[in-house]
């Protein structure tokens, strides 16, 4: 029998041995190669340039690979869009390239549709069962076929919309939630030109924002980031001065000179105010516009305008005569102004302020260049290839519509706006797509969507692939070029290459059509091939050295007034006090994120909040529902019903409750799933995809989790001092 | 009488058990490899400039261990019927790595790159002495911290804290 004394001493020396034992796993064993990959030197590494495919700003990247293995990820100091500097999602495309649940097979559904689960099998089974359904529906009614994706530009853009053409299917639908329809409609109207402006920010004197959260989201963040920071401290005499107007304080409106909160869906009438104030009192470079646009800017004096806005009437005055004096002076509409029900209307009120400014087309301000021109050899095929900034939310409801009547009997899907996802619930994604007998989905990653086909096909990640991509902003004509920086992981391939494969095998008009024999072969014979210009260009990243001529059709003279239809957003103001606010997450986007533990762990900038969403409210507001920090809520819109934490932001209009998008996931693994609940579900299935479309009520309720936040609010904020 | 044994029982295999796991004694003894390489006869015999088969000694932080293929751009034709040089051919038939046997330990929290030793001239043997005259790779030197700052001073090199440890 062991005494006490024994059996301490047995404990230590196991204790003992167990902790020094650990040290024998040490490798002894130094394993050489038997060849030696080419150029290969252990400990040396070298950098790759490729694309960032994280969100469509299409950053060029420069990936650093040592042994074989991408280790970090940076932007290309020599690209057009970002200049050197990359953000927080474009770094953890490592994580999405080494995530322990990417596709690495093929799958086929083995359980009822929507079940999820799948059997793993081989390409050559999937291939057959992909071709097995197309033969029949190229056969017999080759318009029934679909192909719903995120918008493809570039090559890969060629090649889907060439392979829909030769199959005879009209059916290519894209969509993209945070499409730029409502800025596309007001330059229409205003410029004359349906397309994104380029904002010249590097160069501007003074800044005004409307709702416009460029620094954190929108249309190329890091783009605008960058410049913003050459417009605050690159000139030696001159710092730009930012001015904010939004209903809600985000990131960028806390790194504005001066934030003006306005009421929610005001920000045009804010516009037209500054707009007002320089016609009355002869400000403007554009007198012919100004004279023109002198009557229908009547009825928006800075005192008009505060009842609206709550903005007030000096301050409007004030900023107008400012933005006057310091040209070149620049007005951005952004997400939160463009996706209300008035979209239109504000960002078309922006865009009158740079006309009056007589900034079209100079340094410092708007310009339009023609992004058509980079692909002019296609002909009118170069808007296969050309960025498509348009959301498709009119294609896809019409789509959605056709899916339920049974006009398709086969859908291919494919990328990341995930639609089952990022759709209002009440279009019934799901329900629609189950009426597709036969659905295809190539991804990465199982998600909302993908997890509703019957045949899952893996694509390589952006850092494993071959392709090319045309920025849609600040790039003047760069095309960047995208090459696997380290050898696939698992076994992938794109949806080009097996489009081209599948073009082959259906023969006739298909094959014609996609004449290569692999993507890589078609980007070689786009750019030169290797050896030729294409070498040097994939060691810069791509051909930036051309740039493009503006287009002259820019119109600065007959300029269209902007107006407002005025349109009520959903629910009773005395049902629902609070008007809904969702923005795009600066670290999920659209919640293609919410898989990608860094991003998750990245704390909101305004919040600080992690791994969960929240509902800001003014602490005014959230006092007079007995609300504290921190306390659960129940959510409630007319259309739907969510529960979230209450995060207190006293920069947020009193009316207004803000919730970021991204999370509440349900079928997107096991970082992204369960972490609140997705606030799209509040929204009514509108005209247009509104974020901004609905009131909502809050109440308390208990919640079994807690939010967590890596600042305490109050020493943040200081409310108690603020109050 | 039984609880002596026991007491001496357990401290004789904590002293086992320290020497025979502690990792990177600072003298080896020979190491046993599976080919029985002679660096004499390559580096003193024929001559041979290390960097031949550590190639990367002047480009990385690692020396690196040649490639089969590397070994058998030479013995394809020299010295084949040697029966070391047959273990080789064995290996690179089977398209097999050598195993070899890890000889030489910096201590740990130490960053060493061997290319910055290697391009400011300092020759190989100043750390690995010896080793031309050796078979298999062997330790002659106590890798310890008075030797880097000793060889630091002399050259007046930096020594800072961060230089080495980061």
């Amino acid at each position: 029998m062991l005494d006490r004394r024994q059996f301490l001493k047995l404990g230590g020396a196991t204790a003992f041995a167990a902790l020094f034992g650990g040290c024998e796993k040490i490798p002894r064993k130094l394993i050489p190669f038997v060849i030696p990959p080419e150029n290969y030197t252990l400990g040396e590494a070298f950098w790759y340039a490729s694309v960032c495919g994280q969100c469509p700003a299409g950053c060029g990247i420069v990936v650093r690979v040592s042994e074989g293995r991408a280790k970090k990820v940076e932007g290309n100091p020599l690209h057009p869009v970002n200049r050197g500097k990359l953000c927080a999602r474009g770094q953890a495309a490592l994580q999405a390239l080494y995530h322990p649940e990417r596709l690495s097979r093929p799958m086929k559904l083995s359980g009822g549709r929507g079940s999820g689960s799948y059997t793993p099998v081989s390409w050559e089974e999937a291939l057959s069962l992909l071709m097995g359904p197309l033969k029949k529906v190229k056969a017999e009614a080759p318009g029934s076929l679909l192909m719903l994706t995120e918008p493809m530009r570039g090559h890969a853009g060629l090649v889907a919309g060439r392979f829909m053409k030769a199959f005879g299917s009209p059916h290519r639908v894209a969509w993209d939630p945070f499409g730029a329809d409502a800025m596309l409609s007001a330059n229409a109207a205003v410029h004359g030109i349906r397309d994104l402006p380029e904002h010249d920010l590097a160069n501007a004197r003074y800044l005004l924002s409307f709702s416009g959260d460029f620094l954190e989201t929108g249309i190329s963040p890091v783009h605008y980031a960058e410049a913003y920071g050459r417009m605050r401290g690159d000139r030696e005499t001159i710092r730009g001065k930012f001015v904010h107007f939004g209903p809600r304080l985000s990131m960028t409106a806390a790194a504005a000179d001066l934030f003006l909160p306005c009421a929610p869906g005001t920000e045009g009438f804010v516009a037209l105010g500054i707009a007002h104030v320089m016609v009355r009192d002869r400000h403007t470079a554009a007198s012919s516009a100004a004279g023109r646009l002198a009557d229908d800017l009547g009825a928006y004096s800075p005192e008009e305008v505060e009842k609206k806005t709550g903005v007030r009437a000096h301050d409007i005055a004030a900023v107008a005569e400012e933005f006057s004096r310091n040209q070149p002076g620049l007005a951005i509409a952004g997400t939160a102004a463009a996706t209300g029900p008035d979209g239109e209307f504000h960002c078309g009120a922006a865009a009158l302020l740079n006309v009056l400014a007589g900034n079209v087309g100079k340094p410092g301000g708007v310009s339009f260049p023609n992004r058509a021109q980079a692909f002019a050899k296609y002909g009118a095929e170069g808007a296969l290839l050309a960025p498509s900034p348009e959301s498709g939310y009119a294609g896809m409801r019409a789509a959605l519509e056709k899916m339920r009547g049974g006009a398709f009997r086969m859908a291919i899907l494919s990328g990341a706006t995930n639609p089952a996802f990022t759709l209002p619930r009440s279009l019934k994604f799901n329900e629609a797509l189950s009426k597709v007998p036969f659905v295809v989905a190539f991804a990465s990653f199982l998600d909302e969507t993908t997890s509703l086909a019957d045949l899952v096909l893996p694509v390589p990640t952006g850092l494993e692939a071959w392709g090319d991509d045309p920025a849609p902003v600040g790039h003047a004509g760069a095309i960047t070029l995208c090459q696997p920086v380290v050898e696939p992981l698992h076994d992938t391939r794109s949806v080009p290459d097996v489009l081209i494969a599948a073009a082959k095998e259906l023969g006739g008009e298909p094959a014609k059509a996609l004449p290569w024999g692999s993507f890589r072969e078609c980007i070689e014979k786009a750019y030169g091939g290797p050896g030729g210009e294409m070498e040097k260009a994939l060691r810069r990243g791509g051909f930036f050295g051309e740039s493009l001529s503006p287009r002259s059709a820019a119109r600065t003279g007959n300029v269209a007034f902007p107006k407002a239809a005025e349109r009520p957003i959903d629910g009773d103001p005395k049902a629902f006090p609070l008007a809904l606010h969702l923005y795009p997450s600066v670290t999920l986007y659209d919640g293609r994120g919410a898989n990608l533990s860094w991003l998750q762990e990245m704390p909101d900038p305004i919040s600080t909040a992690v791994w969960r969403n929240w509902v800001e409210v003014n602490p005014m507001t959230a006092a007079g529902l007995g609300l504290a920090e921190g306390d659960g809520v129940t959510v409630t819109s007319p259309s739907g019903k969510i529960t979230a934490h209450v995060a207190f932001n006293p920069g947020i209009a009193p009316d207004v409750a803000a919730i970021p998008l991204g999370q509440g996931h349900t079928r997107y693994g096991k970082y992204a799933n369960g972490r609140g609940e997705n606030p799209i579900s509040l929204l009514p299935a509108g005209e247009t995809y509104a974020l901004q479309a609905t009131r909502v009520a809050l109440a308390k309720t208990k919640l079994s989790t807690t939010l967590a936040r890596t600042a305490h609010p109050e020493g943040q904020w200081k409310i108690s001092n603020l109050m | 009488m039984a609880r002596r044994h026991l007491d001496t029982a357990i401290s004789l295999a904590c002293l086992a058990l320290t020497f025979f796991l502690s990792p990177g004694a600072a003298f080896s003894e020979t190491v046993p490899q599976p080919i029985a390489f002679s660096h004499k006869n390559h580096v003193t015999v024929y001559k041979m400039n290390c960097r031949f088969c550590h190639s990367s000694a002047n480009k990385s932080q690692y020396a690196n261990l040649p490639s089969v293929e590397k070994c058998m751009m030479c013995h394809r034709s020299i010295a084949t019927d040697r029966p070391e040089v047959k273990k080789i051919a064995q290996y690179w038939n089977g398209k097999k790595p050598i195993p070899w046997n890890k000889v030489i330990d910096v201590p740990n929290h130490v960053y060493f790159p061997h290319n910055k030793m290697v391009n400011a001239g300092i020759p190989c043997l100043t750390c690995h002495p010896g080793m031309d005259q050796a078979g298999t790779a062997v330790q002659n030197l106590e890798f310890g911290m008075g030797m880097c700052m000793e060889c630091h001073r002399k050259k007046k090199v930096s020594i800072d804290c961060w230089t080495c440890h980061y």
